[in-house]
């Protein structure tokens, strides 16, 4: 980092006759220890694997709870089945109906969510602590016995397809849904909406979602998350009469497709008349976090794009004012041991209709000096201490280490893997987070949407030569 | 009214101290060693009931212009120090306040101290033309992308200024006009904050792994010599008169995904007793899964994807509770109407049940932990009692007001507020959109 000016004593305070006493910028005292919080892993009689971890003071206790049931495993034709299932398990036990089971969870303050996704169903669950007990119990009867009774089934099924419209209408939505369109093969679950198409949710009922359930839903395979105060708390117990009394057949963990992608240079309108910004979606498929040089990937990701001071948006924000903010960054698709999986890297933010050529212009040059010239050595150091430094702050509350813990489980990662990371950020140079960010966004490989008016934006972006150019509608 | 089924969680035993320094700055402490982090907030009492009228926007630009560097901090500085030392920030604006914030490893916690002191006692010395014409582009773009880019997006500035009558200072919301936000001159900046950025017109707020009596120490060498004045102009009065008398109705034709009933209902203000009976009228009635209009537009008739209340929370002015129905494919204003107001009254008459307070209680109780589970949070509650209501304390004890709350205090909040001649309603009716050109799908080469 820069040092400070001199101290300014003369500067007038601008306001009155009396001016502000300046002193030099402080240096910070000595770090105190923090490490990110390594869990008791066990196992109940059930096969259900058991993470928990004493956060003290965090009196909201998260447990998230990771069912291998991905979305690649939804029968041909039924995209959005997985999706139903996870919203379905709070839809009515064989104790509790559908309202009574909402009654219950919100009378202990607690708050249960679920969704799908291409590695697993994630189902969280938050609670005071002083009430885990109870809200633990409603938990597992959702998985270990869920009603799924066909009104409310169809039910969810009507109400996620009037959602689809919002969805499409919503431009970062839209532009994801683009994406994913282009960049995976065509037939791959991937390159299909998560939560389904309208034509594949109008065929799911009841049935479908019970056979779905009974072919990925297991405790064998699954795993629970537990972090919070739990001073004071038997979890033993409060896990064996809830979570541990549910059963179910062992079953071969299933295995992945590979992830592939094509990440042809080319620019996707999706037409969108008299929008007054543009959306920008610009992506590729890179390495995971089984890959060695994830930790350098997000250093590099970080100086490029990860906050308002990054190479991005101090040109396009903080120079130029053609947006509120562009943010690069890598997302984890899937990732398994084998090597298969994949993360999405991209860059998304929007920009004024006016300057969208131009702003892409801008990034791309971005891209192209960051290439040629490399990061510095202290735009290294301080993405270094943000990244580290944040952690702390980061994983405050349960909920954040729970969802850490549960992501690890679903890679395939030890569960020390987010400490060592940390330890191998602080270890990588200059030169291997340039090679890392430049090999992840190179200029001549990356799909690039844009939501907005083509009439507006078309000639112009087909001028800059980053690849070619096709409109879709966007209705 | 209690928790009966369990007991209810606590709250920890968070204190807070109070000082003063001679400049009129008030500061809140509150110790916490469980995480070795540090929240620093500073809560400006200026927001956008200030402005006025041609000047819309302005304090939310100005809050732009704070990060835009001061005398001993250059650019983007404040940005670059903070997340450099590992520490997180931002600001943010609203109708009564702006605030400052950054949460920092607790042994970085004196830079933040002296950082936040450069600015309010220098800022006019580094803030120039280019700065002003580039944040307003940003803060143009902000705009476009949270409101007028969204389906939906204007909603909350519609309703909000058919409540609140013209030339009311909370008739417009803190985003402003386009057209403001281009007549605003530097001028207008440094006049803005000559006038309100003031230690004695801010409070300072340290949350976490804190040595306090060297906070202390830290905060009386930064921040003690920053001169205080006065010159503020009080906002101009926002008191109106408890209930609208009749409906106020906009029907908007735009190009959105569905139909949808949105309004906002004129409510007491934050601070009162009836305010904390509104919230929990509010809960129950829209505040969840559990909630009646949940139950009887979304599960039980099936006219709705979503429908449910929530609550802005006032000092100056009317709160206002907010209703936001999105409609099922297919069906019609008339049914989402005559199902809300149907629970809307059958509320009014019977009150909750037993178990509808249990749960709108725990609900809100809930959200408190929540809160408070991050000094962030916590320092953020102490400033903003503080400066609305003149005791940090109350932030303390806010969770058990809630929970103190009687059934028939709701019944009768609901009883005089919920009512179809106090509330402010927006439907929206979607229209086709527009024809895409005949080029639209055809695939053209890039060159």
């Amino acid at each position: 980092m820069s040092d400070a000016p001199t101290p300014a004593q003369t500067a007038a305070a601008g306001t009155s006759g009396t001016s502000m006493e300046f002193h030099p910028q402080p240096q910070g005292g000595r770090p105190k220890p923090w490490a990110f919080p390594a869990p008791d892993r066990s196992r109940l009689g059930n096969g259900l694997t058991v993470l928990r971890c004493h956060r003290p003071g965090q009196q909201v206790v998260a447990v998230d709870v990771s069912l291998v049931a991905p979305l690649d495993a939804e029968p041909e034709g039924l995209d959005g089945v997985a999706t139903i299932m996870a919203r379905a398990f709070s839809e009515g036990t064989d104790k509790l109906d559908a309202e009574q089971f909402a009654d219950e969870l919100e009378r202990y303050g607690a708050s249960l969510d679920a969704y799908a996704d291409h590695a697993s169903v994630r189902v969280s669950l938050e609670v005071p602590a002083s009430r885990l007990h109870k809200a633990l119990a409603l938990l597992a009867d959702a998985l270990r016995a869920p009603a799924f009774p066909e009104s409310e089934v169809e039910r969810l099924v009507g109400n996620r397809l009037d959602e689809i419209p919002h969805e499409l209408a919503n431009p970062t939505r839209r532009a994801a849904k683009e994406l994913a369109k282009e960049l995976y093969p065509a037939g791959t679950r991937m390159s299909r909406p998560r939560q389904g198409t309208e034509e594949t949710v109008a065929r799911i009922d009841a049935k479908a979602v019970r056979a779905f359930y009974d072919a990925h839903v297991r405790p064998a395979t699954a795993t629970a998350v537990v972090v919070g105060d739990l001073d004071g708390i038997d979890v033993d117990a409060a896990l064996a009469d809830t979570l541990g009394a549910w059963t179910g057949s062992t079953a071969e963990p299933r295995r992945a497709t590979p992830i592939t992608a094509d990440d042809t240079g080319r620019v996707v309108i999706v037409d969108r008349p008299g929008a007054v910004q543009t959306q920008l979606l610009i992506g590729r498929v890179g390495p995971d976090r089984h890959d060695r040089v994830w930790p350098a990937q997000v250093l590099g990701t970080y100086c490029l794009g990860g906050t308002l001071t990054s190479r991005l948006d101090r040109v396009l924000r903080e120079e130029k004012g053609y947006t509120y903010g562009v943010r690069a960054f890598g997302q984890v698709l899937r990732s398994t041991a084998d090597g298969t999986g994949a993360a999405l890297l991209a860059i998304s933010g929007s920009v004024a209709t006016d300057v969208t050529a131009p702003a892409l212009a801008d990034l791309w040059q971005v891209l192209r000096t960051l290439a040629a010239e490399g990061l510095t050595e202290d735009e290294r150091d301080v993405a270094v201490q943000n990244l580290v430094g944040v952690a702390p702050l980061k994983y405050e509350t349960a909920a954040a280490v729970a969802d850490t813990l549960a992501e690890q489980v679903e890679q395939q990662l030890p569960d020390d893997y987010q400490a060592q990371v940390y330890a191998k950020l602080a270890e990588t140079g200059t030169v291997e987070a340039t090679a890392a960010v430049v090999s992840a966004f190179p200029a001549d490989r990356l799909v690039t949407i844009l939501v907005g008016d083509a009439s507006q934006i078309a000639d112009s972006v087909r001028e800059l030569g980053i690849g070619e150019v096709k409109v879709v509608s966007g209705n | 009214m209690g928790h009966t089924a369990t007991p209810p969680p606590s709250l920890g035993g968070l204190t807070a101290t109070e000082h003063r320094l001679a400049n009129g700055l008030r500061v809140v402490l509150s110790e916490d060693h469980l995480t070795p982090v540090a929240a620093v907030c500073l809560w400006y009492d200026v927001g956008s009931r200030h402005e006025v009228a041609g000047r819309t926007g302005l304090a939310h630009l100005f809050e732009h212009l704070m990060f835009q560097g001061s005398a001993q901090v250059q650019g983007n500085g404040h940005f670059e120090l903070v997340q450099g030392a590992g520490g997180s920030l931002n600001g943010s604006t609203s109708f009564e306040r702006t605030n400052y914030y950054e949460t920092m490893p607790a042994h970085e916690l004196e830079l933040a101290l002296w950082l936040e002191a450069d600015r309010m006692g220098s800022l006019l010395t580094a803030l120039d033309d280019e700065s002003m014409e580039n944040q307003r582009d940003v803060v143009k773009n902000e705009r476009r992308q949270r409101y007028d880019n969204v389906p939906y997006g204007t909603a909350f500035e519609k309703l909000t200024a058919m409540s609140y009558p013209d030339g009311h200072p909370y008739h417009h919301t803190p985003i402003g006009s386009m057209a403001d936000l281009d007549a605003a001159s530097l001028e207008d900046a440094r006049e803005f904050f000559r006038t309100y950025y003031a230690p004695n017109n801010a409070v300072l707020s340290v949350v976490g792994d804190i040595d306090p009596e060297q906070t202390l120490a830290w905060i009386e060498k930064y921040f003690g010599s920053v001169p205080g004045h006065e010159g503020k102009k009080p906002p101009r009065d926002g008191t109106l008169p408890d209930v609208i008398g009749a409906e106020n109705r906009e029907i908007v034709e735009e190009e959105v995904p569905s139909r949808a009933v949105m309004a906002a209902y004129r409510l007491p203000h934050d601070g009162t007793r009836e305010c904390d009976a509104a919230d929990v009228a509010l809960t129950a009635l829209g505040g969840g899964e559990s909630s009646r209009l949940n139950k009887r537009l979304v599960r039980r008739d099936r006219l709705a994807v979503g429908a449910g209340f929530g609550m802005l929370r006032l000092a100056g002015a009317p709160s206002l509770g907010w209703l936001d129905v999105k409609a099922s494919g297919g069906v019609e204003v008339t049914a989402i109407e005559e199902a809300v107001d149907d629970e809307l009254r059958r509320f009014a008459e019977e009150g909750p049940t037993p178990e509808e307070m249990e749960r709108a209680q725990a609900q809100l109780e809930r959200e408190w932990l929540d809160r408070l589970a991050t000094v962030g949070g916590r320092a953020d509650e102490l400033c903003r009692y503080a400066v609305l209501f003149g005791d940090p304390q109350l932030a303390l004890t806010a969770v058990q007001r809630v929970l103190d709350i009687t059934p028939e205090e709701v019944r009768a909040v609901a009883a005089a507020r919920l009512r179809p001649d106090n509330r402010a309603v927006l439907v929206y009716e979607p229209t086709e959109p527009s024809a895409a050109d005949e080029n639209d799908q055809s695939e053209e080469p890039a060159q």
